[in-house]
C-alpha cells in the first residue's frame, strides 16, 4: 500500500459486506414470507423496506470506500483528512442504525411513527427513501463532508485525471439529486414525479456515472491499459448513459397521472438505454484483447468483466423487453418488474463494488499474489443463484401479467395459487446465494493474511 | 474522434437533455392539477395515512411500490367502500386467510385513507390499468337475467365463479350445494349482516324484489 489513507477503504468496504449479507438474510425471509405470510416477528413491509435500504446504504458505503482509495491513488497523495474521513464513517455507521432500529420499531409498534414536524419520525413510507427527515439530512451531511475531503484531496496535487472528474462529478450529481426527495408534497402524484427524480436518476444516471469512472480504473489498475483511450471511451459511454437516461426517465411517467406526451419521450429514450451498457462490455473486452500482459490479479479481471456484462444484461436487456408503452401497459407493476430490479443491481452495482473490493483490496494489504479460489467460488454461488432467482421471477411476472392482467383473474389468486412454485423456487435460490455472501464475506477478511501454499 | 471532443460532447450533451428535462417538468407541473380531482384537507390526510403506516412496503399504488399485495390505484372501483373500511381496520376477521396484517388503523384513519383512495382512483392515468380482455369479452353474453345481474352489480368484484373474480368473498363456484335456500339468498342480499354475522358485505336493498329473486335463483343453479 502506497498511502495510509486507503485503510479507510477498508472500513467502508467491511461495513459494506456486512450489510451486504443481511440484506441477503432479510432477503430470504422476504421470500419466504411470499408463502407464509406470518412468518417473522416483523411483517413483509418492514422485511422489504431493510431490504431494499440495505442495498442502497451498503453499496453506497461501498462507492465511497473505492472513491477514497481512488482519489489517493491517481492524487498521488494521501487523503486532506483521514481524521475526517473516519469521523464520517463512523457518522455514517450510527445514523444507519439508528435508522435500523427505527424501522424495526415503527414494525413492532405501528402507531410508534408519529407524525413530527410534518413529516413521519421513524420511516416515511416512501419506498427506497423510506428513511426519515431527520436522517436524509444526516445523510446529505455525511456525503457533503465525503465530497469535501475527496475535492480537496485532488485540489492538493492538482492531478484533475479524467476517472476523478466522473467519479467525484457522478458522486456531486448523487449528492444533488437526493434533495428532490426532501420535501412534502398533497399530491400523489406528485410525490411519486419527483420520487422517480431521486430513484431514476440514482441507477440511471449518478450511478452509472460512477459504474462507468470505476470500469475505467480497474482496466487501468489492472491491465496497465493506456489511460488516454480508457477515458475517451468512458466520455463516450458516459455521455450516452446520461443521453439515453436522463430523458428516459419518462417511463416512469406512462401511467402516474401525467401527460400524454412521457409514453413518446419515455419510450424513445429509454429505449436507447441498452447502448452505452453495450459500449461498456466492448470496452472491458477489447481492453482486455489489446493489453496483452499476465495479469497476476485474474479474479479481478474476471468480476469487472462479469459487472460490465450483467449491467447490460439486468439493466439493459431485463429494463428494455418492458420499456415500451404498449408492452408496459401490461406488465407494469407486476412481478417483471421485481426481476429488472434482481439482476440490474446485481450486475451493475453489487459485482462493481465487489470487483473494486477484489482489485483494490490486495494493494491495501500489501500482497501481490493471494489465493483466489475462494472469489471464484463466491462469485459462481451468487451469479448461479440470481440467475436463477431472475428466471423464477421473471417466470411468476409473465404468469401475472397474463392471468391477471389480461384475462382478469383476482391478485391473491394468481399470487397463493398460480405463482406458488415460483416463489419456492425463489427461496431456494436465495439461500444459494447466500452462501456465496458468506464465502465472500469470509475470503473479504482473510484475503492475503495466510502464507499461499508453496508451488 | 479525440479525448477532448468527447469530453465536451458528455459536458455540453448532457447538459442539454437536463434543461429538456427541466423544461418538460415545468410544463409537466402545470397540467397535473388539472388531470387529477381537487385535494381536500381529507384526501391529505388519507394520504398521510398511507405513509405513516408505510402501505407501499406491501401494495403498489399508480403501479409503483411493493408487489406482494394488490395494487391501489383503483381499489375503490373494485370494492364496496364498507367493505374496504372494515377490511383495512381488521383484516382477517373479514377475511381468515388474508396476508394483511393488524396494523391498529382507527375508523378515523380508515376513513381518510378511503376519501385519499378515492381520490387517486379518479387521476387521469392514461388509461391504465387496462381492462382483461377476457372480462372485456365476455360482458354482455351472459344467458339467464340473474347471470346479467350478477354481472351488472359487479359481484365478481368479490366473488369467485370457477376461478373468474375476486377473493374478498366466498367463493360462489358451489355455493347451491352449500346453502340451495332460495330466501335465505333473498334475505342475505337484503341485508347480509341478518344471516350472516359480521358480514363485510354491502346490502343490495336497493334491488326490486323480482331482481333479487332472479339473483338468489342463479345462486342455487352454481352446483
Amino acid at each position: 500500500m502506497k498511502y495510509q489513507s486507503q485503510k479507510i477503504a477498508v472500513n467502508f468496504y467491511t461495513a459494506a459486506l456486512l450489510l451486504f449479507a443481511v440484506q441477503v438474510v432479510v432477503g430470504i425471509i422476504a421470500a419466504l414470507q411470499f408463502m407464509w405470510p406470518d412468518f417473522f416477528i416483523l411483517n413483509f413491509n418492514t422485511i422489504r423496506t431493510l431490504h431494499i435500504n440495505a442495498l442502497v446504504v451498503w453499496l453506497l458505503m461501498g462507492m465511497m470506500g473505492a472513491t477514497y482509495y481512488v482519489v489517493t491513488e491517481e492524487s498521488e497523495t494521501e487523503l486532506w483528512s483521514i481524521p475526517l474521513a473516519q469521523l464520517q464513517f463512523w457518522a455514517t455507521v450510527i445514523a444507519v442504525t439508528a435508522v435500523v432500529v427505527g424501522y424495526i420499531v415503527m414494525g413492532v409498534f405501528p402507531q410508534a411513527n408519529i407524525e413530527v414536524f410534518g413529516t413521519q419520525l421513524l420511516n416515511e413510507g416512501r419506498e427506497y427513501i423510506e428513511a426519515p427527515r431527520w436522517a436524509d439530512i444526516l445523510i446529505v451531511v455525511s456525503v457533503l463532508l465525503f465530497l469535501f475531503n475527496c475535492l480537496m484531496t485532488v485540489f492538493k496535487t492538482k492531478k484533475f485525471t479524467a476517472v476523478q472528474g466522473v467519479l467525484l462529478g457522478g458522486l456531486t450529481f448523487l449528492a444533488l439529486m437526493y434533495l428532490p426527495g426532501m420535501f412534502y408534497t398533497k399530491s400523489m402524484v406528485k410525490d411519486q414525479f419527483w420520487w422517480w427524480w431521486v430513484v431514476h436518476l440514482w441507477v440511471e444516471g449518478s450511478w452509472e456515472l460512477i459504474a462507468a469512472a470505476l470500469l475505467a480504473f480497474m482496466l487501468h489498475k489492472l491491465l496497465g491499459a493506456d489511460v488516454k483511450v480508457l477515458a475517451k471511451w468512458m466520455y463516450i459511454e458516459t455521455g450516452l448513459v446520461l443521453f439515453t437516461g436522463i430523458l428516459g426517465l419518462g417511463h416512469h411517467y406512462y401511467w402516474i397521472g401525467t401527460p400524454k406526451y412521457w409514453l413518446w419521450v419515455g419510450g424513445f429514450f429509454s429505449s436507447l438505454e441498452p447502448i452505452p451498457l453495450l459500449l461498456m462490455v466492448w470496452d472491458a473486452f477489447r481492453t482486455t484483447r489489446e493489453t496483452r500482459v499476465a495479469v497476476p490479479n485474474k479474479i479481478g479481471l474476471y468480476l469487472t468483466v462479469a459487472h460490465a456484462i450483467f449491467n447490460f444484461v439486468g439493466a439493459g436487456l431485463w429494463g428494455v423487453i418492458h420499456t415500451l408503452p404498449q408492452v408496459n401497459k401490461w406488465t407494469h407493476g407486476t412481478q417483471l418488474t421485481t426481476a429488472h430490479g434482481h439482476l440490474a443491481f446485481y450486475g451493475a452495482y453489487v459485482l462493481l463494488i465487489v470487483a473494486m473490493i477484489y482489485v483494490t483490496l490486495p494493494s491495501i494489504r500489501g500482497v501481490k499474489e493471494f489465493n483466489q479460489s475462494k472469489g471464484y467460488l463466491a462469485f459462481w454461488w451468487m451469479t448461479i443463484s440470481m440467475v436463477f432467482i431472475v428466471i423464477t421471477i421473471t417466470g411468476a411476472g409473465m404468469v401475472q401479467t397474463y392471468l391477471e392482467r389480461l384475462l382478469g383473474l383476482d391478485y391473491v389468486t394468481v399470487k397463493a395459487s398460480y405463482n406458488l412454485w415460483f416463489w419456492i423456487f425463489r427461496a431456494i435460490f436465495g439461500v444459494g446465494f447466500l452462501v456465496g455472501v458468506l464465502i465472500l464475506v469470509a475470503d473479504f477478511f482473510t484475503l492475503g493474511k495466510k502464507p499461499l501454499p508453496a508451488k | 474522434m479525440s479525448t477532448n471532443a468527447a469530453k465536451n460532447l458528455f459536458i455540453y450533451g448532457s447538459l442539454l437533455c437536463f434543461i429538456v428535462l427541466i423544461v418538460l417538468t415545468i410544463d409537466t407541473m402545470g397540467t397535473l392539477d388539472k388531470r387529477a380531482p381537487v385535494i381536500t384537507d381529507k384526501v391529505d390526510a388519507g394520504k398521510k395515512v398511507w405513509h405513516k403506516y408505510d402501505c407501499i412496503g406491501c401494495h403498489t399504488i399508480l403501479g409503483n411500490g411493493s408487489y406482494f399485495a394488490p395494487d391501489m390505484t383503483k381499489a375503490v372501483e373494485r370494492k364496496p367502500k364498507g367493505y374496504l373500511k372494515k377490511f383495512i381496520m381488521d383484516p382477517r376477521t373479514i377475511k381468515a386467510d388474508s396476508a394483511m396484517p393488524v396494523l391498529g388503523i382507527s375508523e378515523q384513519e380508515a376513513d381518510d385513507l378511503i376519501a385519499f383512495l378515492d381520490w387517486i382512483a379518479k387521476v387521469d392515468t392514461n388509461g391504465w390499468p387496462p381492462k382483461p380482455i377476457l372480462v372485456a369479452a365476455a360482458a354482455g353474453k351472459a344467458a339467464t337475467p340473474g347471470q346479467v345481474l350478477f354481472q351488472q352489480n359487479d359481484c365478481s368484484a368479490c366473488h369467485q365463479i370457477q376461478g373468474l373474480g375476486g377473493t374478498a368473498g366466498p367463493d360462489l363456484t358451489r355455493i347451491g350445494l352449500k346453502q340451495a335456500d332460495i330466501e335465505w339468498h333473498i334475505k342475505h342480499l337484503k341485508n347480509p349482516e341478518s344471516v350472516v354475522p359480521k358480514s363485510a358485505m354491502p346490502d343490495f336493498a336497493h334491488l326490486n324484489d323480482e331482481e333479487l329473486k332472479a339473483l338468489a335463483e342463479y345462486m342455487v343453479t352454481l352446483k
